[in-house]
């Protein structure tokens, strides 16, 4: 009786043990069999395939398959899409199909230096297609599509000053010209009715960012952003800039390509040191030296810098002071000039501006055109204002308002808008107070650039 | 031994020297060797020579003490394999949850066998506490045993939710968020409490240092001894608990009343219940084999079972840890849903007075219900009462963690699983 029912174990016990091994084993089974071991035999075939000689041939039949990775201290990342990318530094793969292929154009910015993911996103210490292209859920940064991969650059370099990113800097362009800064902040400049955008671009993602500018409302329900009308190409471009916001706080060694010397630091530079006290750039500016609008057409770039450091041993008699620049700053301006034959740059100077055209700078620097649209027009909708249900046009504001009523009205802002309809939600759209971030001697020109804005050939009576 | 067996080579090794030494006994043949093997064992001697019949008995038990012992001895394996390549810091913890899913061998299955097991066990330990209850297996003798076990629960409840915070992924840190907010909505204490289990004011790398320290050595070193304690009890306080108790029938001289004039060995000052002086031997049989094999048969289930889930479902995790991008809702782990339901509605009464009369009168009940009827047996008529209130008590808490769960949406809202809600929207 007793023998009998211990037998009966031993059948369950060969069974559940089977099945525990058996269960063992397909884990072991799935966790040794990965992907990317298939595509570094593929590589190692090819290898042995172009082999010329026996050296070469033992040389390919001997690497190891195994993880290979590139640490990034620094970026506190560690990329291991090499493991399947095998070849992106051998330019004799060009043009052959991924994983295989090689990554051209990347002498400027070494693979152990920068590893992948810094421009590309996705996920470096990943092992399998999905996990490490990103597109899987809880990971924020799936891989960046190609057509906005100059969004990259600008965590390191100066969306303005990088040739090789023009779409960067036609996005930063946009931005600063439609007026998002009258409600959004970026870099702590701007207004506060939206969202700072400092980190948008890690945040958002290229799809939701471009329905967001087509379409506010459908991605963000009851936004009180204003749809706008941007060109396909324009969208792009502003979207591209966006995903350049991503806040990323870099390294000394790469966020130092934002202060090495570039034309926009010597810009800067230029505006600084008040130049334009005695050179003329576009025709505004001082004639007690030459006007430098062409210096680059008649000097060669050495010639410049060495202009910089000590003005008499180039050009013996000038009465140019010597400021002490450093190399770096006398490279900057250099650069700065040499752009000058370029594009005619289109400098803020100023003090030597009237007050309506700084006015009219300051307009464009915090934004209004945002919510006013440009010129101050009108026309942006502001859903459920008593103001036909759009954010007041400035046209006429001269009229209508004295300069302390006006100041005040700057100044201290309009939380409430009056509403159409009481019953429905407020009007989006508000008067941030701008009193400060506008400085007043900013707030005094603007003044004078919105009341000039009253058509000259209409009579003030009625 | 006709066939090779891995009995049958244990019989052949016992048979030689060195085997002898490391045994003691072989497998045994007659029941004095069956005897023998349980006592002369290290591993074994815990448990009696023979055992009661009813003890055997899987709808009795269940097996969830034995269960729970076995997911703990589970995690343990696990949690040191896992302890190899994790590191307590809130710049390296996340991206080692990764490199044990992308290059660790078997790392990743390593960590979902943990977290399963981790899940398992408290569910189990709640059921191994619903069985004693409703079995009525806390009475006299065992007291102290149940009050022991629900510490126990409280530790495992304890090492479940330091070991949530450990992979510093987003559900990491918002339900440890929340769970310790809940702590600190007590009276007078509860900031203090907070901070102390925090090491500040927000989760962060002293709150991580300190989960990590209680979850790796201090709760499992508590946890491991008072187990040890728990199943001693259970042999002293005389195995499971079954049906009419015989210690009315057993008569002892109290200690002081022993003659001094000769020695006396143990089974003479052995008192109570335990199975030699219990009822009569034919309803005893030997642990050897029917106790032991029962309880390897379960252990290689619950490792089946634990090995099944973790080859073919993922632990979770999350995105990096986000101090300043809380999810809606921020959900404490499951088994404190219920608790973070009831502090919606009250954050004192929810999160302190209930929970704190909860634990209190649970761990006083054997000494509140003295009645000695109806133990030994499931839903006894007897204790119908108690039942009820227990019950109650019960589907109140299994409610509010099924609401809790899942029937809570943004900002804690009533939200209905199986219809996804309609989209926010806003006339302009």
């Amino acid at each position: 009786m007793q023998k009998e029912s211990v037998r009966k174990f031993y059948g369950w016990f060969t069974a559940l043990g089977l099945l525990v091994g058996l269960l063992v084993g397909l884990g072991y089974y799935r966790d040794e069999y990965r992907p990317w071991k298939d595509y570094q035999h593929r590589f190692i075939k090819e290898e042995i395939r172009r082999a010329t000689t026996p050296e070469q041939r033992m040389l390919a039949q001997s690497t190891p398959v195994q993880v290979r990775q590139i640490l990034l201290p620094e970026l506190n990342r560690v990329d291991r899409c090499t493991t399947c990318h095998l070849a992106v530094e051998d330019p004799t793969y060009g043009g052959y199909p991924q994983p295989l292929a090689y990554h051209p154009l990347h002498d400027e910015h070494p693979f152990d230096k920068f590893g992948c993911t810094i421009c590309h996103r996705g996920q470096g210490r990943a092992t399998t297609v999905e996990d490490a292209h990103g597109n899987v859920p809880h990971w924020d940064a799936p891989m960046l599509p190609l057509k906005y991969i100059q969004a990259s650059c600008g965590q390191c370099h100066e969306s303005s000053d990088n040739p090789a990113a023009p779409e960067l800097a036609r996005g930063e362009q946009l931005f600063e010209t439609v007026g998002c800064r009258g409600c959004h902040k970026l870099g702590g400049v701007g207004g506060i009715v939206g969202p700072e955008l400092d980190k948008v671009g890690a945040r958002r993602s290229p799809d939701w960012l471009k329905q967001h500018f087509v379409e506010p409302s459908a991605v963000t329900p009851g936004s009180g952003m204003p749809p706008q009308k941007f060109s396909e190409p324009d969208v792009e471009a502003i979207v591209l800039f966006m995903l350049s916001q991503t806040g990323a706080d870099l390294p000394g060694f790469y966020a130092s390509m934002k202060v090495i010397p570039s034309a926009a630091q010597g810009q800067r530079l230029f505006q600084q040191k008040g130049c334009i006290g005695c050179h003329s750039l576009g025709g505004q500016g001082g004639k007690v030296g030459p006007p430098l609008d062409d210096v680059g057409l008649r000097r060669k770039p050495e010639w410049i810098v060495q202009h910089f450091r000590d003005p008499q041993a180039v050009s013996p008699g000038s009465v140019m002071p010597r400021f002490g620049f450093t190399d770096s700053e006398a490279r900057a301006l250099t650069d700065f000039l040499l752009h000058q034959r370029e594009q005619k740059a289109v400098l803020s100077i100023p003090a030597l501006m009237g007050p309506v055209d700084r006015g009219r700078e300051v307009f464009r620097k915090y934004g209004c055109a945002g919510c006013h649209g440009p010129a101050g027009k009108g026309g942006v909708p502001n859903p459920n204002a008593k103001t036909a249900q759009l954010v007041p046009a400035l046209t006429y504001v001269a009229d209508g308002y004295t300069n302390a009523e006006l100041k005040k009205l700057i100044v201290n802002g309009q939380r409430e808008i009056v509403a159409l309809d009481p019953h429905r939600p407020p009007p989006p759209l508000y008067m941030p107070a701008w009193g400060s971030t506008i400085k007043e001697a900013e707030v005094d020109d603007l003044i004078a650039y919105l009341f000039s804005l009253k058509p000259k050939n209409e009579d003030a009576g009625f | 031994m006709k066939t090779p067996s891995p009995l049958g080579a244990w019989a052949w090794f016992a048979k030689t020297r060195v085997g002898r030494s490391i045994f003691r006994v072989g497998p045994p043949q007659s029941n004095l060797e069956r005897s023998q093997v349980m006592v002369s064992s290290f591993l074994l001697h815990v448990q009696p020579a023979k055992v009661n019949r009813h003890s055997l008995r899987a709808s009795y038990s269940f097996g969830l003490g034995l269960i729970s012992l076995y997911l703990f001895f589970i995690l343990t394996v696990t949690g040191v394999l896992l302890m190899f390549y994790y590191v307590p810091s809130t710049t390296q913890a996340y991206d080692r949850m990764k490199d044990l899913q992308f290059v660790v061998t078997a790392g990743l299955v390593v960590r979902n066998m943990h977290r399963w097991a981790a899940h398992l066990m408290v569910a189990f330990v709640m059921l191994h506490l619903c069985r004693v209850f409703y079995t009525g297996a806390y009475k006299q003798p065992r007291e102290f045993n149940w009050v022991l076990g629900v510490g126990l629960f409280l530790i495992t409840l304890g090492l479940s939710f330091t070991g949530y915070l450990l992979p510093w992924d987003q559900l990491a840190f918002w339900a440890i968020t929340v769970g310790t907010n809940i702590a600190g909505y007590a009276p007078v204490v509860g900031p203090e409490l907070k901070y102390l289990l925090l090491g500040g004011n927000t989760v962060g790398q002293e709150a991580l240092t300190r989960f990590y320290a209680l979850h790796v050595i201090v709760l499992p070193a508590i946890g491991g001894l008072m187990v040890a304690v728990h199943v001693w009890r259970v042999r002293k306080d005389g195995g499971l608990s079954r049906p009419d108790e015989p210690v009315e029938n057993i008569q002892s001289i109290p200690l002081g009343q022993l003659p001094t004039n000769k020695s006396y060995g143990l089974m003479e000052l052995a008192r109570g219940t335990t199975p030699q002086v219990g009822r009569d031997p034919d309803d005893e049989v030997f642990s050897w084999p029917h106790l032991i094999f029962r309880e390897l048969l379960l252990f290689l289930i619950v490792t089946a079972v634990v090995v099944f889930l973790a080859v073919f479902w993922n632990a979770p995790l999350e995105e990096l840890a986000n101090p300043i991008h809380p999810p809606n809702p921020a959900k404490a782990p499951w088994y404190f849903l219920g608790l973070q339901e009831l502090v919606s509605y009250s954050a004192f009464w929810g999160g302190v007075v209930v929970p704190a009369l909860l634990v209190t009168a649970l761990a006083l009940l054997p000494y509140l219900d003295r009645r000695r009827e109806g133990v030994g047996r499931w839903f006894a008529r007897e204790r119908t009462v108690a039942n009820t209130i227990f019950s109650i008590c019960l589907a109140t808490a299994v409610a509010l963690t099924i609401v809790g769960t899942l029937f809570r949406g943004p900002n804690w809202s009533w939200v209905v699983p199986w219809r996804t809600p309609p989209a926010i929207t806003e006339d302009h």
